[in-house]
Order: structure tokens, then sequence, then C-alpha cells
């Protein structure tokens, strides 16, 4: 009766195993590091079952009509589970002791379960193939985060942070919901293939709303430009590895929702929805490399530097369907080891001094594994040669090239250089300023710097690994 | 009554959902234009479902999914706004300025 294909044993399992982890909590006592122990087999175990997914190629498998595992799902399970993974071992220390002048956050056990849902949450939305599935998908993916958000209780930006962040999420929902509703009444049909089929035959004005709708909406939770104005508060306010989720698994997320937006339902009107995407992706980019240029406080910073990244993500979505799958899934790997490299140093540092820039101050000297480790994040998210964000984001602007949008990819590439202004000025502080007065010194734990190693030589292998191996990257979807 | 009428009432109470929110600067109104706003959907699923479309089912169980999805999402906006009042005494919007620029 119950003849589960082992394609989605993963889904199910990550289904089930917030519920055990919950559940166990209220056996054990509140020190028992049992919760934990199992979380971190739980997460390894279903990251390492996603890798032996053979690829399918083509349309992929199909459970039920409307539950879909293709190429391009299984490589966004991975993206999901390495920050679920990376975004629990970063939160681990801020249940010993708080982080950023902050008090220690509590409950585990149900912090973990809050992830692994927002984790399902991706899963869904990148197996979705009906209009009802994507959209509790997305759900499932934000709720979670919502709470996330405000689970310092005693900690009153958080609770700031999460007001706005919710007010914000909702109003997005909202939007989405009404293009969802356009986009039902269009085709008369929830399921992606007929609308696909409806989108092909005949344009009329309910499309366009519709898709005026969606993007308004997807346009919150990928922090775009004209609905971004969120993001630099909750980033500040929430605990930093809540911040840390929220700026990988939850803009993986949204990307995963255009992506399956644009190459699902509407991909009969790509190039007609270009220049919408053109557009937000070049103020977007602009905005938030403009933005970052005056933050002071690291989290801050890292808020407009993401808000960036978003927008060059976005340059891909004009290319041909393999071109940007391929590009977008190496270039969120790519962002999500950078990213949590960086917020393992800033979470570090934040632990005995303020999340600023003064904090940073002769880091080269105190601590100098830490500085290297931060200038190798910094000069990826940047995009320096050697390193895995250069290869990244030339995948990136090679998708949208490809399709002839140079005006775009030229001027993203100036704004590069922008970024590279407000990265260098974060190594600079870290390697050049003299610190003034004092600063308290630094301690690692056993993992941080075991996780700190690990995703250093990451960034620098994703790099390389392309070039070793010509079809890793290049061919795994038609 | 017939399909236009009802993509009216739904447009126009987006609408005032959108307007409720941003005169509003009570944590509860702007919640209940929120509310509004999601409602409006609803309707537009039905009113397509029982007027136009070939699958009329699958609209119409669409706004149930909808309603309790909000649920569950008003039920943690509340419990965050409860956090908020314990320390503010307040539920107006205006006094969110910690976190600025």
């Amino acid at each position: 009766m119950f003849n589960i294909p082992n394609f989605i044993l993963p889904d199910v399992l990550l289904l089930i195993f917030p519920f055990i982890v919950i559940g166990i909590r209220l056996f054990v006592t509140t020190r028992s590091q049992l919760p934990w122990r199992l979380a971190n087999i739980g997460f390894i175990a279903i990251f390492l079952l996603l890798n032996l997914i053979p690829l399918a190629g083509g349309s992929g498998k199909l459970f039920i009509c409307n539950w879909k595992v293709d190429d391009f799902g299984v490589f966004m399970r991975e993206v999901l589970m390495v920050s679920a993974l990376l975004g629990m071992w970063l939160s681990k220390d801020y249940f010993e002791h708080g982080g950023d002048k902050k008090p220690p956050m509590h409950q585990i056990a149900e912090f973990i379960g809050a992830i692994a849902f927002a984790t399902f949450g991706g899963f869904t939305v990148v197996s979705a193939c009906d209009l009802l599935t994507f959209f509790l998908g997305l759900e499932i993916a934000t709720i979670p985060m919502y709470a996330l958000a405000a689970w310092n209780k005693r900690d009153q930006y958080g609770s700031e942070a999460a007001t706005k962040y919710i007010l914000m999420g909702s109003v997005a929902t909202a939007f989405e919901l009404f293009g969802f509703s356009y986009l039902y009444g269009f085709s008369g049909s929830l399921h992606f293939d007929e609308i696909q089929a409806a989108v092909a035959s005949g344009s009329s004005p309910l499309l366009w709303i519709a898709v005026l709708f969606l993007f308004c909406g997807i346009g919150f939770k990928l922090t775009l430009f004209p609905f971004y104005t969120w993001a630099p508060d909750v980033y500040e306010g929430a605990p930093t590895p809540v911040t840390a989720v929220l700026s990988v698994t939850s803009k993986a997320t949204a990307i995963a929702f255009l992506v399956v937006l644009v190459y699902g339902p509407l991909s009969p009107i790509q190039d007609k929805i270009a220049p919408l995407i053109a557009l937000l992706a070049g103020v977007t980019l602009f905005v938030g490399n403009l933005g970052a240029l005056k933050q002071s406080r690291l989290r801050r910073f890292m808020a407009y530097s993401s808000i960036a990244q978003a927008g060059y993500i976005m340059v891909a979505l004009l290319g041909p369907a393999t071109t940007a799958k391929t590009a977008i899934i190496y270039y969120l790997f790519v962002y999500a080891v950078s990213n949590y490299l960086a917020f393992f140093v800033f979470g570090i540092i934040g632990h005995h001094r303020e999340e600023t820039f003064q904090s940073l101050r002769g880091l080269s000297k105190q601590n100098p594994s830490l500085a290297i480790a931060l200038a190798i994040s910094m000069f990826s998210l940047a995009g320096i040669p050697p390193l895995a964000g250069f290869f990244g984001k030339f995948h990136l602007f090679f998708s949208g090239a490809s399709t002839g949008h140079y005006t775009l990819v030229a001027f993203a590439v100036l704004n590069n250089v922008i970024a590279l202004f407000y990265y260098l000025q974060l190594i600079k502080a870290a390697w050049v300023d003299e610190p003034d007065g004092h600063l308290n010194p630094l301690r690692l734990t056993k993992r941080q710097r075991e996780v700190i190693i690990l995703l250093s030589i990451a960034v620098i292998l994703l790099g390389f690994v392309p070039f070793l191996s010509n079809n890793i990257f290049a061919g795994f979807m038609n | 009554m017939n399909l236009l009428n009802c993509l009216i009432l739904a447009f126009l109470l987006f609408g005032i959902g959108v307007w409720g929110l941003m005169r509003r600067r009570h944590l509860i109104g702007m919640l209940i234009s929120i509310e509004l706003m999601l409602n409006a959907a609803n309707i537009n699923f039905i009113s397509f479902a029982y007027f136009t479309a070939h699958d009329a089912t699958a609209g119409a169980l669409f706004s149930i999914f909808v309603i309790a999805v909000t649920a569950c999402e008003m039920a943690i906006a509340l419990a965050i706004i409860v956090t908020m009042y314990r320390r503010h005494k307040s539920l107006d919007v205006d006094q969110l300025r910690d976190l600025h620029d």
C-alpha cells in the first residue's frame, strides 16, 4: 500500500525529521545534547541521500502528478540542505552565549525544526507542478522564517525586525495570491502544463496583470528594487544565524520560485517579460551596491550585499533554460558557501565584540587565519578571478548575454567595480587599519575552526572544479 | 450577477486593503487590511471557478487552503505582536524606529 519511490525519500525524511527532533526533546532534559546530535545525523543523512539520486535529465520523474523531481530540483535541494546544515552549525553557539550584545537564545530543538520546515518549503517549491502546491511550498518556506526572526524574545530589535518582516511578507503573499488567482482565471486550470498551453495559445490583459502581481509579490521576498526596504532592518534585527539562513535559504527559495515560473508556465512569453526582468535586475544591483557603500554595521552591510547579489542572479533569468538553470545553481552553491563563511567570521567577532567595521580593525595581527578566511569570502562575493565567485558571476553574465542583453551585462560588470570597492573596504579594515582603543580578544571553538577551514577550502575548490571536469556543471540539464 | 461584478468587487476589496495598510498606524488594523487583501484573492478564485474554469473544483479548493494558511500566518503575526506589546505597551507602528540606516 505504501509504495514510496526512492527519489522522494529525502523529501519524506525531511518532512518527518523536525517532528522527531522536537518530539525527542520532550523526553530528555533541557541540557541534553541528544536533539542536536540527532539533527546533525538527520541533516547529513538527507544530504547524502540527495547525492545518491541519479540525474534523470529531461523532464524528471513525477509522483502523484503534481510532485516532480527533476535535475534542477535535486540540485536546489542540495543547496537548501547545505544552507540548513551550515545555519544549524552557526546557530549552536548562540544557544550557549549570546552574540552582538544580545542574550542567548533558547529551545534549540524547535529552532532546528523551524529551519527544517523552511527547507522543506523550498523542496516543495522546486518540485511543485501546480499552483496550489507551489503556493503552499512558498508559505511553508516563509512562515517558519517569521518565527525564527523573533526567536530571541528578550531582544527588542528581534521583535521589531520580526514585526516588519511579517507585515511585509504577508503583503507579498497577498500580491502573489492575487496574481495566482488571475493566472487561474486566465487559464482555467491550476496545473502548470495546462497554464503553459493556455499562455502559448494567446495572451490577454488578465495574463499581464497576473504577471505584474506575481513579480510584485516575489519582489518582496527576493528583495528586488522597489520592495527591498524591509531587508536591511530585518537582517540587522534578527539573530545572526537567522540572518544567515534568511540570506541563503529564503533567497534560494525565491529564486527557485522565479525559475520554476519563468521556465515553466510562463516560458512561452519569456522574451516578452525579459525587459521587466532586465529592468528589475539592473536597478536592484545598482541600489544594493549604492546602499552597501555607506554602511558601518556588518549585518546591515551583508543585507545590502545580498540585495545586490539578488540582482546579479536575476541577470541569468534572461538566458535560455539550460544555461540559466546551470548558472543559477552553480552561483547559489558559491553564494551559500561564501556567505556562510562571512557569517561565521562575523559570528565569532560578534561573540566577543560589537558587529561593526570597527571591531574588524587589526584582525590580521590578532588572528591571521580569521582575517584570511574573511578575505577569501569577500573576494569570492566580489568576484575576483581565482575564487569561486568569479566563475559564478561569469556563468550568470554568460547566460544573460547569450540572448543578446549586452547593455545589462555591461552595466552589471561596471557595478561589480562599485561592489569591489566596498568589499575591499571591509578587507582594509581587517588588514590595514590599526585598532583604536581596546578590543576584546577572539576565541574560536573547535567546531567554528573546523567549519571555517572547510568553507574556505570549499570556496577555493569551487573555483577550480569546473575546469577539472568539463561536464560537472556544463551539461547536466537538457 | 456575472463574472465582471465579482472581479470588480475583489479588486475593490484588494484596493481597500492596500489603502488601509498605508493609512493605518495600528498593527491590528494593518493585519486586518492584509486579511482583506487575501480574501479578495479568495473571491477571485471562487468566482473564476464558478463562472469560467473547466477545472472548477481546484479553484474552490484553493480558497480553502488559503484560509488555512492565512490562519497560520495570523497566529504567528499575533504572537510576534504580543511580544512587541509587552515591550512597548502600545501597538503603534511609528514606534518601530530602533532599526534604521
